[in-house]
This record gives C-alpha cells, structure tokens and sequence, in this order.
C-alpha cells in the first residue's frame, strides 16, 4: 500500500486548518480508508482537542524523532473509529525539535500501511510551515472569503508552487456565510475562486454546531443532520476521486424563509427593475 | 399628495428588490485585495516603487510642471492583465522654447558626454592594438579559442613581452600570457 500524503495549510491562524484536518480525517476514516493525522504544530497543538483524544497521548511526535518510542506506539487509535489514528504534537517544545527529513522518514513509514496520511501544518511561512510541507505531494489550502485569509492563502500558493514536490493543490473556502454574500456584503466563493485562481475542492458554511462539536470533542461530520459536516464529508469524498456536485448554499434552508424568498421573487417580477 | 404616494412606492418596491443602492461592500473588498495582491506578486519594494516614480518625475518634468507630490504611481488590474496607473496633476503646461530649451541643453550634454567617451574608447582602443602586437608573430602556432574572455588580460604591463621571455611578474603571468596569444584573432577581427 503506498498512502497519500496530503498537508493542510492556510497561512493565516484560525482560518480552520485543525477543524478541517480532524473532519475530513474522520469523513476518510468512515468511508473505510485508513487514516492518520499528524499534528506538526509543536508547542501550540489543538488537533488532539478536536478529536477528544487529549487525555489518551502518551508519546508524541517529537518522542519518535528523538528515538523515545516506536512510530507505531506513538499513533493514537481515535475513539469511534479505528482506521483513524493520530500523531500528536509535543506542546512543551517548538517547531525546531522536527526537521524535514525527519518528518519525511515518519511519513514513508506511514505510507506503507495507511491509505491516507494528513498533516496538518502550523500557521505562518516559516519552518514549521517548511517541515510540514516537505514530505506531502498534495496540499489542501484552507481560507475564509475574508481579505486577510485570501491575501495570506495566495502567498501559500505562491509557495506551493515553487515546491516540486507538490503535485496538486486545491482551495478548501471555510466559514462561507451565504447571507452576508447574497447582501453583498462578503466575497461570494466565485469571488475567491477567481481571485486566487485555484481549483476548489470544497465549501464549507459558517456552522455554530462546529463549536459545540469542538468542545464536545467530536467532529462535526459525526453530526448526520449538519451542513458543514455534510461539507465536509463531500470534501473527504472528492478527495477519493467521486464526484460530488457542490452544496447549494444559497437555497434558504426552513420553509419560511423559503415562501419570503417567494413572495419578494414575486413582487419584485411585478414592479419591475428601476 | 402625489409625492407621498410615490415615496411611499419607491419605500415598498425598494424592501422587494436587491439591494442595488446599498454600498457593495463585497465589490470593495475584492477590488482593494486584487490591488494588494498585485503588488504583493510583482516583487517589488516600496523603496523600488519610489525610485521608479522619482525618475519618472525626472522624465515628466521636462516636458509638463506637474505637481510632483500628488504624483501617483500605482497597479491596476484590467480584467486578467495588470496595468500600472500613472496619475499626473499637471500644473502648468510649458512654454514650447522652455522645452525646447531643457531639450537643447540636454543633447548638449548628451553630446559632450558621447565626445568624452568616445575619447575615452580610443585610448582603450590604443591599449588593445598594443597588446595585439607580439601575439600576432605567433598566431599561427597557438590554436584559436575564440570563446576565452578579453577580460583576462594581464594587467601587470608584461603583454608585450615574448611568449618565451621571463616575465617580470612570475608564474602567475605566464598562464594568462597565453591567454592574450588566444585572444588576438578575435580582436583582430574585431578592429577590421
């Protein structure tokens, strides 16, 4: 078996490189692959968090590149599932205990016996980003339709290009919020898309649920009923080669808002355009 | 009475239709970030920018008085393409000798400075056919490698002696001496 080796990145903070990295892990894992996650935020990791797993680490990933522990004592089986495994960050060290031929040698290991290994890279362009980076062929760039996430998410690219590594990379545009869009008042996905010049790979809309599943410890794809986790579930099956046609996010969801929708449709057919 | 009939028209049909009249924060945002983008792609500084605007500053000046502070340098996008907006606030237009005038008095300058070089060429000149004197008794012995640099030239004042005379300079020389041999034939045809 040789796996995938795919890393997530954004550039900007807090745009969701962890929450997307634990639910298309978990969405891949579901759908049968096998699966790890590697978290290479040294010193500031939160991936465990996110898949409740923060009491069960015992060695982490520094613990295996300093010799300390096996490779394999060092992977997490997650709760739900166990096609799913994780490789923690250490939190009391920083991003210089990894280097990239370490990380490179971790991921071959890896690829042997897992369908799909997912690393989820620290904010930033410096070495951590350089660490993360280096033993993936794909990456999965993470932004929101914000200036600041867009402009970042574009020097990732250009960066992105420039490894030869990389074979493919695709936009994965968090936090969408189709009624800031329809009022115009956000970058619309097509906006991004155009901007960035980048093959989308999945749109996931603002979700409330993806705190509560993240101080639950629970990805949000678990949720069968929510439409970031159903998003996100289409992302893990786009990356396996299906087609999934995108969620139509500016179809007003309760029925009520549905018949306004309607009725100002219908008014505005009669007055006509001034 | 009509009017508050069509206020109260324009009130109604204006919650029914998109919001057209309403500031397109979106368009906003996109414009200003493909603006930043540009230039973050272009790779050049603010300090580059500033020393291409001044010298265009330079150049304008000649021909209009312009108001050299409001001078605005900036990219634009056109559609795919990147265009690099220059805005001018022209003060005063100029008299056509003024222009006349500061153009006269820079092919002068133009002139004196091509006299000056080309004088400066000669003696260059002279040096070469200097060198080319002792190489070309031996031309026909050394086998031509037009590819080697001129830049080699000995620069310790030996390139007239003979290729089998001792050079003041020592070991050093005798290697780049052969080096002026190779060079003659390409300064040769180069004088012709």
């Amino acid at each position: 078996m040789t796996g995938r080796v795919i890393v997530i990145t954004s550039g900007k903070g807090g745009v969701g490189k962890t929450t997307t990295s634990a639910n298309i892990g978990t969405a891949l894992a579901k759908a049968g692959q096998k699966v790890i996650l590697i978290d290479t935020d040294i010193g500031l990791r939160n991936l465990d968090l996110l898949l409740g797993l923060e009491n069960r680490i015992v060695y982490t990933i520094v613990d295996v590149v300093e010799g300390r522990c096996k490779l394999k004592q060092a992977l997490v089986k997650d709760k739900k599932n166990p096609n799913l495994c994780l490789l923690a960050a250490a939190q009391t060290r920083d991003k210089s205990a990894v280097n990239e031929e370490q990380i490179k040698t971790i991921c071959e290991e890896l690829k042997e016996e897992n369908d799909f290994i997912l690393v989820d890279c620290p904010a930033g362009i410096e070495q951590g980003f350089q660490t993360a980076v280096a033993a993936a062929t794909e990456a999965i760039v993470v932004t929101t339709p914000e200036m600041s996430a867009v402009r970042d998410a574009d020097r990732i690219i250009g960066l992105l290009e420039a490894k030869e590594e990389i074979e493919s990379y695709k936009l994965l545009l968090n936090r969408v919020r189709p009624n800031l869009i329809k009022s115009n008042d956000m970058m619309s996905v097509d906006d991004v898309v155009d901007i960035l010049s980048c093959e989308l790979i999945g749109i996931i809309p603002e979700d409330t649920g993806v705190i509560t599943s993240t101080n639950k410890g629970e990805p949000i794809v678990n949720d069968e009923k929510s439409l970031a986790g159903q998003a996100y579930s289409n992302v893990a099956l786009r990356i396996t080669g299906e087609e999934v046609p995108f969620l139509d996010l500016s179809e007003p969801k309760s029925p009520i808002a549905k018949l306004i929708a309607e009725v100002k449709k219908f008014f505005a057919g009669l007055l006509g355009k001034e | 009475m009509k009017d508050i009939f069509t206020d109260l028209y324009k009130k109604v049909a204006g919650f029914f239709q998109a919001p057209s009249e309403k500031e397109n924060v979106k368009e906003v945002a996109c414009n200003r970030l493909k603006f930043v983008l540009m230039q973050d792609r272009t790779n050049l500084t603010p300090q580059l920018l500033e020393r291409m605007r001044s010298e265009m500053i330079d150049l304008l000046s000649k021909y209009v008085e312009m108001d050299k502070e409001a001078l605005e340098l900036n990219f634009a996008h056109e559609g795919e393409s990147m265009a690099l907006m220059l805005s001018i606030p022209v003060l005063r237009a100029k008299e056509e000798s003024e222009i006349q005038a500061i153009i006269e008095a820079e092919e002068k300058a133009k002139m004196a400075k091509e006299a000056l070089e080309a004088e400066e060429a000669a003696e260059a000149e002279e040096e070469i056919s200097d060198e080319d004197e002792s190489p070309e008794e031996v031309d026909a012995e050394v086998d031509v490698e037009p590819e080697s640099e001129p830049e080699e030239v000995c620069g310790c004042g030996c390139e007239e002696n003979e290729a089998d005379e001792a050079c003041p300079c020592g070991d050093e020389c005798e290697e780049i001496e052969e080096d002026v041999i190779e060079d003659a034939p390409v300064k040769k045809s180069k004088k012709k």
